[in-house]
């Protein structure tokens, strides 16, 4: 059996091993600095194994060298924001929780793909490439995964359809730029453009773009879960099982769609190598130049992140 | 619990048992006028219960009693066609079949959806609607979704990707008739057209027409019927579960691409009462005409077995 690690077992870490343990895909080790509380977590969801059916392992533990030998590192520690904060806001304490748990995964599982979830995910996805020193192709992040699944939700619901005949595809940073891709969005193969007026359009892209600060507004102390925990579950088990999806993740740039050297979400063949592949869409001119736009906010951020940490 | 009958117990139906157990989607009758194989059938997947966890009930039964007030019946019931038989031939034993089976139906589940199996498919759905007397929408055919489930995973296979990301959307009849709408057929939402050439796409789709016969052609005493037990029971579970699901079937056309009272493969919404709408995509002057080649030919056969059942009539009463 694989192993699976997901550093921080908070809400996401922990639903997101309840998922991967539902689906029986690989053994998993919950870690979180906070003494106990991944071992009790696991010692719950394992104890309840013999009803639901499971017969992975999940073990919880404070310290982090326990990541040995993992196939998939998933990064779900650091604070989430509550109402009136912006993703932003958190990237300055989030990136100090998450240089340590970098070099310890260079330290102890320098062959693992690492899935970052911690906010503010393109930042982040591309500060943890730069501190674990990783090739770009073992790095990425959680948003357009969940962006996607929201708008295939909120797709549904408009037309009254079965969610599970609708995809979409987000792109761009996960903030408020996040740029819905309109044509590649399909019900049973059929693009909205041809079920929807523009403005019912342009109501869902301004409802995905406020669907994880909705939420927030909704719990007051806390933020989503359940949804990101289902899109970390779905990427580990990509990764694990070489499963080749294509779906779209931060990932770092080399020149495609004319963007260099950032992290933001682009669409990619996922499987056991971690990005193998990233596709330049046929975007329009107003959504080349949205994604350009994106781009832009995410460089300012991410240049001046890596300049304070001496990273380049 | 909702109720599911599956008529006739071959390959088709048996594993169409099988896949509804699994997903513990509904009880289950399968019926069958073959003595005795039916009951045999059931024994063997209840028995199979405990390791599977099947929590629904399975029974096989010789009698259409057995389907009474089902919330979906399934036909599958008909004889493959054999050697030397014609098209025709194949056709009018066929249609007596359905004409049997439909009027069971009406008289012990009058309210249920009737989802048709046999072939030619679409002609059979015509026979099953009319002797019926079912409402239009309660009555559509399974032929679209497993000439695309073939074609899904052959694209995968192509492409080196996994086949749930990806999507086909086929129209008309089924095989031969079938009328593949490249466009329209995506992988995570990006065309196949931006992603294959257009002659690997002919390839594929060549591939896909003739899927039936190649798995005849490998298994010599058979036919499929994995893949076309899967697509049933994607359909049931639809129909059960109210889902919505946008489906390629054959459905009821009342002027919908220009067509009217006949059955052809289209994209509709599959709900608790059955077919809820069909869905018009706007076609090329090519697809348009390859989609009304396909309804005459169904029409052609409506009117053989209309014919047929015209002159059984007077036959009955000479």
């Amino acid at each position: 059996m694989k192993k699976v690690s997901i550093v921080g077992s908070g809400n996401v870490g922990t639903n997101a091993a309840f998922y991967i343990a539902e689906k029986r895909v690989a053994d998993v080790l919950l870690v979180d600095v906070i003494e106990g509380l991944a071992e009790g977590k696991s010692l719950d969801l394992m104890e309840a194994a013999p009803i639901r059916g499971y017969d992975i392992g999940i073990r919880g533990s404070s310290s982090i060298e326990d990541i040995r030998g993992s196939e998939v590192v998933v990064i779900a520690a650091g604070k989430v924001r509550l109402p009136g904060m912006r993703r932003e806001d958190v990237l300055e304490e989030n990136t100090q929780i998450v240089a340590p748990i970098c070099e310890d995964i260079a330290r102890f599982a320098s062959d693992a793909i690492v899935i970052v979830v911690t906010e503010p995910v393109d930042a982040l996805t591309h500060f943890t490439m730069k501190k674990t020193g990783f090739k770009r192709e073992k790095v990425m992040g959680v948003a357009g995964v969940l962006d996607s699944v929201r708008l295939r939700y909120f797709i549904s619901r408009k037309l009254g359809v079965s969610p599970l005949d609708v995809t979409a595809m987000v792109l761009a940073g996960h903030h408020d730029y996040m740029m819905p891709v309109f044509q590649y969005c399909r019900v049973a193969g059929i693009p909205i453009t041809e079920l929807l007026p523009k403005k019912e359009l342009n109501d869902l892209r301004k409802q995905v773009r406020n669907a994880g600060g909705e939420i927030v507004s909704y719990l007051k102390t806390g933020s989503a879960f359940y949804a990101p925990a289902a899109s970390v579950a779905e990427m580990v088990e990509v990764i694990v099982r070489d499963k080749k999806r294509i779906l779209s993740v931060p990932a770092y740039l080399q020149g495609e769609y004319g963007i260099d050297g950032i992290c933001l979400g682009v669409t990619i063949l996922l499987g056991a190598q971690g990005v193998e592949r990233i596709f330049e869409l046929r975007l329009t001119e107003e959504q080349t130049s949205a994604l350009k736009y994106s781009a832009s906010v995410l460089e300012e951020m991410q240049k001046k992140m890596l300049k304070t940490w001496g990273l380049n | 619990m909702n109720k599911v009958s599956v008529i006739g117990s071959g390959n088709v139906g048996a594993t169409t048992v099988n896949y509804l157990a699994e997903k513990k989607t509904a009880d289950l009758v399968l019926v069958d006028i073959i003595e005795g194989m039916p009951i045999g059938k059931s024994l063997d997947f209840v028995q199979s219960g405990p390791i599977r966890r099947y929590d629904v009930e399975i029974v096989g039964s010789n009698d259409f009693a057995s389907i009474r007030d089902s919330d979906v019946v399934v036909v599958t019931a008909g004889l493959p066609r054999k050697p030397g038989m014609t098209r025709e031939d194949l056709l009018i034993k066929n249609a007596s079949i359905i004409e049997r089976v439909s009027e069971e139906v009406a008289t012990y589940a009058p309210n249920c959806v009737m989802i048709i199996v046999t072939n030619p498919l679409d002609v059979m759905c015509y026979v099953a609607l009319k002797v019926s007397g079912f409402a239009l929408k309660k009555v559509v055919g399974m032929a679209g979704i497993l000439d695309s489930t073939r074609f899904c995973y052959f694209i995968a296979e192509e492409l080196g990707v996994h086949p749930l990301d990806v999507t086909a959307l086929v129209l008309g009849g089924h095989g031969d008739q079938m009328v593949p709408l490249p466009r329209y057929t995506v992988v995570s939402g990006i065309p196949i057209t931006e992603l294959l050439s257009e002659e690997t796409i002919e390839s594929l789709v060549e591939r896909t027409r003739k899927g039936g016969a190649e798995i005849v052609n490998l298994l010599k005493t058979g036919s499929a019927f994995y893949a076309p037990a899967a697509s049933v029971s994607e359909m049931v579970e639809a129909v059960i579960r109210d889902t919505k699901r946008i489906l390629p079937c054959s459905a009821y056309l009342r002027g919908e691409y220009g067509l009217e009272d006949v059955f052809v493969g289209v994209p509709a919404k599959l709900g608790k009462d059955g077919v809820e709408s069909v869905i018009e995509l706007s076609l090329s002057k090519k697809e348009r005409e390859a989609l009304e080649a396909s309804a005459l030919t169904v029409r052609k056969n409506i009117e053989i077995w209309e014919a047929a059942r015209r002159s059984a009539k007077a036959g009955v009463k000479g």
